[in-house]
């Protein structure tokens, strides 16, 4: 394929990337560095980009989110109506057509003048503590409108000309039940906006505007270009098909499905979604952004070259995406998006499952969606709560060359170290382990998930969960075996051992209680019989594996003393290898008993 | 340690290198001396540098009175996964500590991509053992002996050499810790055991357990390297103190080098901050931004006030290492580092290099793509061969490597070209002197540029004009900073020991017995080493932060009592510092005290800085000139000068080249650079 037309030196535009890249950087630190919250300042759930002056986003982190975080603001708020040290928020998922997907996180955009021209935006976001709602954290498997879910806010202007809108800010934080917090992170987001900008007009000084217009363009174009190229290498022609199920929403005992028909001709590749089921009642409603599959094949596709940036230029390789409204990737408003994450993790699993088709396996395995929990307390005499949310990993399905990762969560967000959250949560964890055989058995092993004990030491305490992958396991691929599912215990071993609804809320806990979260692995990628025994044996002494699994999923038999028996292995190996067939969707376990509902 | 010691030497082990100066405490005359590094063992490339040294100087080598020694034994055993085989027992439930670590995908790191680096000590080696300390410090259960012995036994199996302890909560109480470290010692004698109480009493068990591991990882060599040294010496009959460079920029002895092993990791780039320091004093400029660029990458610093700046939070290949460390930025960026255009054509430059072996394609040993020394030569910014004509450079090569990987993919002319690649690599270098300057508050026009290494002084002036820096200095050797950054060290320990304090109620008292306690541990290192009481320093840190916040400062807390008074006056500090770091403070919000730290220093006599003699008004004289491309006017015709031919006061006009043996500096058109009494070259910045 030959490359378009230039209308810039490669070196400016090289330079001008790397002087976006620096100011993203220096944002992302100063969030880093100044925010309060435990989600911003140890998660550190936040993420900062830089778009044109048309809100085409330029440089971002690359994350498979929505690129699209200009355009509501740029209805509500015309250009010519924009000056110099404005700032603008907003959280609101339908308003913005999903650009943002939940309401937690909150968007904060500063426009950027160069010699009284608008040259682009700075932006930074980032997921807030509290922002009301029916549970403190504001997201609960039990909400059902966003109304449950906290204050929206739509595109609204914080600074108008570098003047501070108090009266918006008071009004916001009335809202919240941990205001001083969430006060602290927005003062950290917004200062890191105005970093952004000042560092663009130094940008635009340096360069002048129209050389900053045309290596936008560049950039953008050198995106497209690299997904574009990477789809004809891989997709042949065709019509290819995938559904990918999630558990449930936590109300009903149904199935949701996100289904994808990818059609290639040529260079015209369109996505759409219109079969996926109808939109829930409880929070796993995605209002997707077309850039988020867009998104997610090109960071799939392109991620070995390292000068492609995360852009708009990403949605430019695909003809059209196409969705129906009322379904569960495009929610009619208040439906409940709360836990969004769940339906975008079938997303990437509906996308990776058309690849599969397409490209005979040659993809990744899918990975199970990152479990949170909620523990909350209210002291009512006091007016105070206690809150504790953390997220956990799980096992990342297995690639075609290599192992899925173990116990990971997500890019840039970090677990509580233990002992912080002992210091700050009132908790006490007694065990963090590797839940062994959780990763889908494969050539390469689905990565396996965690088992977190949480022993309650205050007196009592309210608990909303939301694990998924329990029913619908992350799918393996090519021969190797689906991710073993999770599950969520109270007092295991003990005589009221109790299992809880993997999505549920309100479940009570008592001081002593000991809560035993159990996260899902990841898909495993071809044949277990293929993967070497010597990795088989190390994955047995390291507890990743047990021995059983060893010899019945991987036909590697071991001695007592953990050492390979050649012969016996041999003979069982020589058996059966056959690949079966593309995918295998495990076995979930089931509302039959009686876990889900 | 204050007695007069005519000779000192210093040796700095680096990738290529090893880097010896001699100096005579008297006469302040100097020998220097390079000599190949040998990775599989430093230590001959030391005691030959050592030889090399002495017998340029016709010294006994038994005069020598102190020998200062940077080493990469440490590192390199880290970065190469080559430590001990080493085992670690954990709290019961805590065996993947290392395994799960953080539970992230690095921010820069594509999720679908990344690959978890192994850990140094996979989870087979780890046993779990019954005990508990609590949060506050109190023991819910106390070590089960019993099955620490079996597990102590297990390792033993296994043929484990060294054992790390992590404890939750130890920080907080060490007991159970050092009841394993017993058990350890009688059963398992000859195991090295870290506790990590010791190496790092600070929360967040994954830090604290890598740091700990890390440091049971490399004792065994680290060990061993150092008894050799020892030996050597001895043998040489050299009965001087050896010395060994810390991260932290200070030195110490070879017991505690051996026992805190992990202090060395970071050593390698911070003896050449302390040698900025230096030159940084001599000239005036208490506040520089420091570069090294060496082949593979380029290490950027900041000193504040004539202190380098300090970081908890550093990483040492993929692994966090939260000591006390001089806060270097690395970036993969140097004179070996590659330009290649993708298919869509996009021309980046490292952060691939060519390495020493095959090299840049005009070292004419099978290197075809180019890079930026290729770039160097083809715009004429360096002469056609190095080391003063020991290696000869292929013009020849290195245009046709650029011209077929750069200009002719790109569609533009060779100077074009090259002039790009130099561009695109001082863009990057500028992002990461952006990364430990603009960052973290500081604004790079307050501050000088100190440039050294082997490809710093070329790209000194443009650096400067594209940070905002007014002034650029080229020390008079910038080619053996570190080592000449050696040579100024001093004694120097941290302790540190995580005790939450939480506004408003500070508990004076348990402050002030910690403090105690961390003064008793700073006397007895500075006992062991000697240090006599008037040359030692102490220093009373305390890592602060508002309450929620996730990070902490570093600020200090005065010698004397500790009361209300003392604790004020520290909060204040830390407002202020809050501010000028993240522009803005909250003197409303609670303050809270994370961590108490002593620094205490055996302050080490000081050599003078040799002098060059002044010019007396003549002019220097150039002994060749040079065609030299700038990007703005195209070839220039430059005068070219030989370092050692310029004297204090000479004034040089741009364009102008500087050549010494292992470095070139270019002034740029317009610019003047002027030399100093120290022989430090000062070019002052137009940023017109």
């Amino acid at each position: 394929m030959n490359s378009p037309e230039k209308t810039l030196d490669p070196v400016t535009v090289e330079l001008i990337k790397g002087a976006l890249q620096s100011a993203r950087s220096e944002m992302e630190a100063l969030i880093d560095r100044t925010s309060m919250s435990p989600f911003i300042r140890e998660k550190k759930d936040y993420f900062s980009a830089i778009f044109d002056r048309q809100g085409r986003l330029i440089s971002g982190t690359r994350v498979p989110l929505a690129g699209n975080l200009i355009d509501c603001i740029l209805e509500q708020y015309p250009q010519d109506d924009m000056r110099d040290g404005d700032l603008y928020i907003y959280n609101d998922p339908y308003w913005s057509k999903g650009a943002v997907s939940h309401l937690p996180d909150m968007v904060f955009v500063a426009p950027v003048f160069a010699r009284s021209e608008l040259m682009g935006f700075a932006e930074a976001w980032g997921h807030l503590w509290d922002i009301g709602g029916l549970m403190p954290g504001s997201i609960s498997p039990d909400a059902t409108e966003t109304f449950h879910e906290g204050i929206l806010v739509p595109p609204t202007r914080i600074y108008r000309a570098g003047q501070f809108n108090e009266e918006v800010m008071r009004m916001f934080l009335r809202n919240s039940r941990f205001p001083e917090m969430v006060k602290g992170d927005l003062k950290a987001i917004m200062a890191s906006c105005q970093l952004g900008k000042r560092r663009l007009e130094e940008i635009a000084e340096r360069f002048g505007l129209e050389a900053l217009d045309a290596a936008f363009e560049e950039m953008l174009e050198q995106t497209a270009f690299s997904l574009r190229t990477a789809l004809n290498e891989k997709v042949p022609d065709g019509r290819y098909r995938f559904s990918d199920c999630l558990d449930g929403d936590g109300h009903n005992d149904q199935d949701y499905a996100v289904s994808l028909t990818m059609e290639k001709l040529g260079e015209d590749i369109s996505l759409d979604f219109t079969e996926s089921t109808n939109q829930a009642k409880g929070a796993i409603n995605f209002k997707m952004d077309k850039s988020v599959p867009a998104n997610m094949l090109g960071l799939l596709l392109t991620g070995e070259d390292t000068s492609v940036q995360m852009n708009a230029g990403f949605e430019r390789a695909l003809k059209s995406v196409k969705l129906r409204e009322g379904s569960i990737v495009d929610p009619v408003y208040p439906a409940a998006v709360g836990m969004r994450s769940h339906t975008m993790v079938r997303v990437t699993g509906s996308l990776l499952g058309v690849l599969g088709r397409a490209t005979d396996g040659q993809i990744s395995a899918a990975s199970p969606v990152y479990v949170l929990y909620y523990l909350r307390s209210h002291d009512r005499l006091r007016g105070s709560y206690e809150l504790c949310i953390e997220g956990l990993g799980v096992g990342f399905g297995a690639r075609t060359f290599a192992d899925g990762i173990d116990a990971v969560y997500f890019v840039a967000q970090k677990n509580y170290p233990v002992e912080f959250a002992e210091m700050e949560f009132g908790v006490r964890i007694e065990a963090y382990r590797i839940h062994k055989d959780s990763g889908g058995p494969g050539a390469y092993r689905g990565g396996a998930g965690i088992i977190r004990d949480v022993r309650v030491i205050g007196d009592e305490a309210v608990l909303g969960l939301r694990l998924d992958n329990v029913k619908h396991p992350a799918w393996g691929i090519k021969g190797g075996h689906a991710g073993r599912p999770g599950r969520v215990i109270v007092n295991p071993g003990a005589e009221d051992e109790r299992q809880l609804r993997p999505m549920s809320d309100q479940n009570q806990l008592r001081k002593g209680d000991l809560l035993r979260i159990m996260t899902s692995g990841g898909g495993g990628w071809g044949h277990p019989f293929a993967r070497p025994e010597a990795s088989v044996r190390l994955d047995v002494l390291d507890g990743f594996i047990s021995s059983e699994s060893a010899l019945t999923d991987y036909g590697v038999s071991l001695t007592r003393d953990f050492d390979i028996d050649v012969e016996a292995t041999r003979t069982i190996r020589a058996g059966v290898c056959s690949d079966g067939d593309m995918f295998n969707h495990g076995e979930g376990i089931t509302s039959k008993e009686g876990l889900l509902n | 340690m204050s007695d007069i010691q005519p000779l000192v030497i210093a040796i700095d082990v680096g990738g290529t290198f090893t880097d010896v100066i001699l100096v005579d405490g008297e006469s302040g005359r100097r020998w220097i001396a390079k000599t190949p590094s040998t990775p599989s063992d430093q230590s001959i490339g030391f005691f030959t540098g050592l030889e090399k040294v002495t017998g340029q100087a016709h010294i006994d080598s038994a005069l020598i009175r102190r020998v200062f020694h940077g080493s990469t034994v440490a590192t390199n055993a880290i970065l190469e996964g080559k430590g001990a085989r080493t085992g670690m027992l954990v709290t019961d439930g805590f065996k993947y500590v290392l395994e799960i670590g953080r539970h992230d995908v690095p921010r820069k790191e594509n999720l679908y991509t990344w690959i978890k680096p192994a850990r140094p000590v996979p989870p087979r080696r780890i046993r779990e053992v019954p005990e508990r300390v609590l949060l506050d410090g109190s023991i819910e259960r106390s070590l089960d002996a019993v099955a620490t012995c079996a597990a102590i036994e297990e390792l033993k199996k296994m043929g484990v050499e060294s054992v790390a302890v992590v404890f939750l909560h130890s920080y907080a109480n060490a007991v159970n810790e050092k009841a394993a470290a017993a058990l350890l010692a009688e059963h398992f004698p000859e195991a090295h055991v870290s506790i990590s109480s010791e190496v790092l009493p600070v929360f967040r068990e994954f830090e604290r357990a890598m740091v700990t591991v890390l440091n049971a990882f490399i004792h065994p060599q680290v060990s061993r390297y150092i008894g050799g040294l020892s030996a050597g010496l001895k043998q040489r009959s050299i009965d001087a103190p050896l010395l060994i460079m810390k991260s932290n920029g200070g030195v110490f002895g070879p017991r505690q080098a051996t026992n805190q092993a992990i202090n060395m990791a970071l050593s390698g780039p911070a003896a050449g901050v302390i040698g900025a320091g230096v030159v940084a004093k001599s000239s005036g400029h208490l506040n520089a931004i420091t570069i090294d660029i060496g082949g593979t990458s380029a290490d950027v610093s900041l000193i504040r006030a004539g202190q380098p700046a300090m970081t908890n939070e550093s990483e040492i290949g993929p692994f966090p290492i939260q000591i006390p460390t001089i806060d270097i930025h690395t970036i993969g960026a140097g004179g070996g580092s590659l330009a290649t255009v993708s298919d869509y054509g996009v021309l980046t430059v490292g952060p691939q290099s060519a390495g020493a072996d095959p090299g840049p394609a005009c070292y004419g040993k099978g290197g075809k793509h180019p890079t930026v020394t290729d770039a160097n030569l083809v715009l004429g910014r360096i002469p056609e061969y190095l080391l003063g004509g020991e290696v000869e450079l292929d013009r020849e090569q290195a245009q046709r490597a650029i011209v077929k990987y750069v200009a002719d993919p790109l569609g533009m002319d060779l100077y074009e070209a090259a002039a790009g690649i130099l561009d695109i690599v001082n863009n990057n270098m500028v992002g990461a002197l952006k990364v430990v300057s603009v960052e973290k508050g500081y604004d790079p026009s307050e501050f000088a540029l100190i440039a050294f290494g082997g490809a710093g002084p070329m790209h000194a002036s443009e650096l400067s004009r594209l940070l905002g820096t007014k002034t650029v200095v080229i020390p008079a050797l910038p080619g053996i900073l570190c080592a000449v950054g050696l040579l100024a060290t001093d004694l120097q320990y941290d302790y540190v020991r995580t005790c939450l304090q939480r506004a408003p109620e500070y508990d004076l008292e348990l402050m002030r017995r910690v403090f105690g306690e961390l003064l008793t541990l700073a006397q007895q290192g500075l006992n062991e080493e000697g240090v006599p009481e008037a040359q030692r320093r102490l220093d009373r840190l305390a890592d602060v932060r508002y309450a929620k916040q996730g990070y902490e400062i570093t600020v200090q807390l005065p010698m004397g009592d500790v009361n209300a008074e003392s604790v004020s006056l520290l909060v204040e500090d830390f407002h202020q510092r809050h501010e000028q770091l993240y522009t803005f403070c909250d003197r409303e919000a609670a303050v809270e005290i994370v961590n108490l730290r002593i620094k205490a220093t055996g302050i080490v006599d000081k050599l003078e800085l040799s002098t060059v003699d002044s010019c007396n008004g003549t002019d220097a004289k150039s002994r060749s000139t040079r065609e030299v491309f700038f990007s703005d006017r195209g070839f220039q015709t430059a005068p070219v000068y030989a370092r050692e031919d310029l004297l204090a006061g000479h004034a040089l006009k741009g364009p102008a080249i500087i050549d010494q043996l292992d470095t070139t500096t270019v002034v740029f058109p317009r610019e003047i650079a002027r030399v100093d009494a120290q022989g430090a070259i000062f070019i002052e910045i137009d940023h017109e």
